[in-house]
């Protein structure tokens, strides 16, 4: 199912949640909602599910109004971050719930109910514990306990809200791969809500990148990692360096050199220039000083654990990081005190805030 | 004095004298202000033999009193427990104007004598009164007549429901809800089959305590009962007349089936929580 977000504003006494949002979901994809606290993709979730009412403007369904329809006709699977599982009932009677409310006409005969749960817990991975309660589990199997009961309604679209935040790490790489995995079996349109950029750009198909109640930017998650919008996404996706410089003239400039960047420049003024740490670029230092365009660095730290070497430079009393091949690391024989000269392959510059 | 090694004492916590001193004294405590008492009530009421007490009990008075209690009891109990649900449903899972005013006036009962309520009702439907003049046209009689009886109770006994279940709803939140409503569930639905079982424990001991104090509720009954004997008198206030006509044998037979009555609500809670821990360990969590 396609949902249509058109102009959607929120406020909670004085506090802005949503500040006229709209956005397209696409029938089948499963798409991340990524921002900070505050920054209103939970109550954005809410609105979809009907459990808040928007202050404004419309959600559709398929190109269907969704004002007039309750939260409990909008056939709609949530999952909530602290999973909400009913505390006095069994594993089983959690999932059947959905089905066992129904009104007469529509509710399954209870032969089918058993059967129908019976392959959600299976699906889940879950049928030895059926007759368990809540508080006898652990937070993934509560977490997948709670997701079979939202599917168990059948629902067009399913809305997760933080799904991993509750669990420890392990838990929460495997329950990511797993819920993954499901999606692709089961093409129902997805949204989740997460604070946590590693887990929506390895999820999500496209990322809605969110701050104080406004979309910055949407896109897969390539886009969004290499292109990012504003110095907010960069700040927020993380894992970047901000080197403080200058524009002049159009040019940005890092200690007087000219730095290529991507993208617009901005006005003349401070500025922070953004750089990847793997598109940092390093090579042997020439005897006779620095090359032309280029900087010099000295190795503060090394780690050298995996395929990957991560190199902690002092630049002119900057902190950089960069990145490179382990190869290309003893290619270049660095070691923690040797001095390199450094380049950027890709950078990005922002007008510095106050 | 040097710490002995072998000392099974723990780190946090007091000497063995402090300790056994402190227990020593909450058990002298209970015993000179709970239990005493209440032994000189069941002393007193067999002071002349099983049959005086037994006759103090039979009394048609007596009888009339104890009737008067329970059905009393059995109005206001139900009353208390549909407005305390619906009272802390509403604070709990909802913001509205008048929150605070709301919660407020629950514990109006609490903080306001009892004879004062007494008193407030008599203002309200006494002869002199407010609605008086009409309610004696229409021949009702509220004051000085069971109706005045209950209505005192049920004021006096507002709170106890409704302060037993607000904070335990408001700790669980709405998720629960919120889910079984996504889920497809109805108002009705919602309610029966998640809130309630996520209150049962607390509604009960609300319940019990709300009952315990409709039985013994002396002050605000005493002012709109008008003691008539056989019709108006609760226990408490029978056990007064009996003892101001220095019937002490009677008084104490009626007091100890009061007590008793108390007794068995405390071993009823007792037993529910022995029986049922799991449950409600596993509803607190």
């Amino acid at each position: 199912m396609a949902i249509e977000i058109r102009n959607v504003e929120k406020t909670f006494g004085a506090f802005t949640a949503l500040g006229g949002v709209s956005l397209d979901v696409r029938s089948g994809e499963l798409l991340a909602l990524l921002g900070p606290s505050g920054s209103g993709k939970t109550t954005l979730l809410r609105i979809i599910a009907g459990l808040d009412h928007a202050d404004a403007g419309e959600v559709s369904f398929d190109g269907q109004d969704t004002r007039d329809r309750a939260a409990r006709d909008r056939k709609v699977g949530f999952v909530f971050q602290h999973y909400a599982l009913f505390r006095h009932m069994t594993v089983f009677d959690n999932v059947a719930f959905g089905l066992r409310v129904k009104k007469k006409a529509e509710r399954p005969a209870e032969m089918d109910i058993r059967r129908r749960v019976g392959q959600l817990l299976e699906m889940v991975q879950l049928s030895h514990l059926a007759s368990r309660y809540p508080s006898q589990l652990s937070g993934g199997q509560r977490q997948r306990v709670a997701l079979a009961r939202a599917l168990a309604i059948e629902p067009k679209v399913l809305l997760l809200d933080e799904p991993f935040g509750a669990l420890d790490a392990k838990v929460r790489k495997d329950l990511r791969k797993w819920l993954r995995h499901l999606h692709d079996d089961m093409h129902i349109t997805s949204i989740f809500v997460t604070h946590d950029q590693e887990e929506a750009l390895e999820l999500a198909d496209r990322v809605v990148v969110m701050n104080h109640g406004q979309i910055i930017q949407v896109g897969t998650p390539a886009e969004v990692y290499d292109t990012p919008a504003d110095s907010f996404v960069f700040d927020f996706l993380g894992g970047v360096n901000r080197l403080n410089g200058v524009i002049e003239g159009g040019v940005a400039r890092l200690d007087g050199k000219a730095v290529r960047v991507d993208g617009e420049v901005g006005p003349n003024g401070p500025a922070v220039i953004y750089v990847r740490p793997h598109q940092v670029e390093l090579d042997v230092a020439p005897g006779d000083g620095v090359p032309e365009g280029k900087w010099s660095a000295r190795v503060s730290s090394l780690h050298a654990a995996g395929p990957v070497a991560r190199l902690e430079l002092d630049l002119a009393g900057r902190a950089l990081e960069a990145q490179l091949s382990r190869d290309r690391l003893s290619d270049l024989a660095l070691d923690v005190g040797s001095w390199c000269t450094v380049d950027f392959r890709h950078a990005r510059v922002f007008p510095a805030k106050n | 004095m040097p710490a002995d090694p072998h000392s099974r004492r723990p780190a946090v916590g007091e000497g063995p004298v402090t300790r056994l001193a402190l227990i020593g004294l909450a058990i002298l405590f209970l015993a000179a202000f709970l239990a005493l008492p209440l032994a000189a009530v069941f002393s007193q009421a067999l002071a002349k033999g099983f049959g005086a007490f037994l006759k103090g009990l039979t009394d048609p008075d007596a009888l009339s009193a104890i009737q008067l209690t329970l059905t009393v009891a059995a109005i206001a109990v139900p009353l208390n427990l549909v407005f305390g649900v619906a009272a802390s449903w509403a604070i709990a899972k909802f913001n509205f104007r008048g929150k605070s005013l709301l919660l407020a006036l629950i514990d109006l009962p609490f903080s306001v004598s009892p004879v004062i309520s007494g008193l407030v009702y008599v203002l309200l439907f006494g002869l002199h009164g407010s609605f008086g003049p009409w309610l004696r046209d229409h021949g009702v009689q509220i004051i000085f007549a069971v109706p005045g009886v209950v209505m005192a109770t049920v004021f006096v006994t507002f709170p106890f429901v409704a302060r037993e279940l607000i904070p335990l709803m408001q700790e669980q939140g709405v998720e629960d809800e919120e889910a079984a409503i996504v889920l497809g569930a109805s108002g009705w639905q919602t309610f029966r089959l998640v809130t309630l079982p996520n209150i049962r424990w607390g509604l009960l001991y609300g319940v019990l305590l709300c009952n315990a104090r409709a039985m013994g509720e002396f002050g605000a009954v005493s002012v709109v009962s008008g003691h008539i004997r056989g019709k108006t008198n609760t226990m408490p206030l029978h056990v007064e007349i009996l003892y101001n006509e220095y019937n002490f044998v009677a008084a104490f037979a009626v007091a100890s089936l009061l007590a008793l009555l108390a007794l068995v609500t405390l071993a009823a809670k007792a037993i529910l929580e022995w029986r049922f821990a799991d449950q409600i360990a596993a509803a607190k969590r």
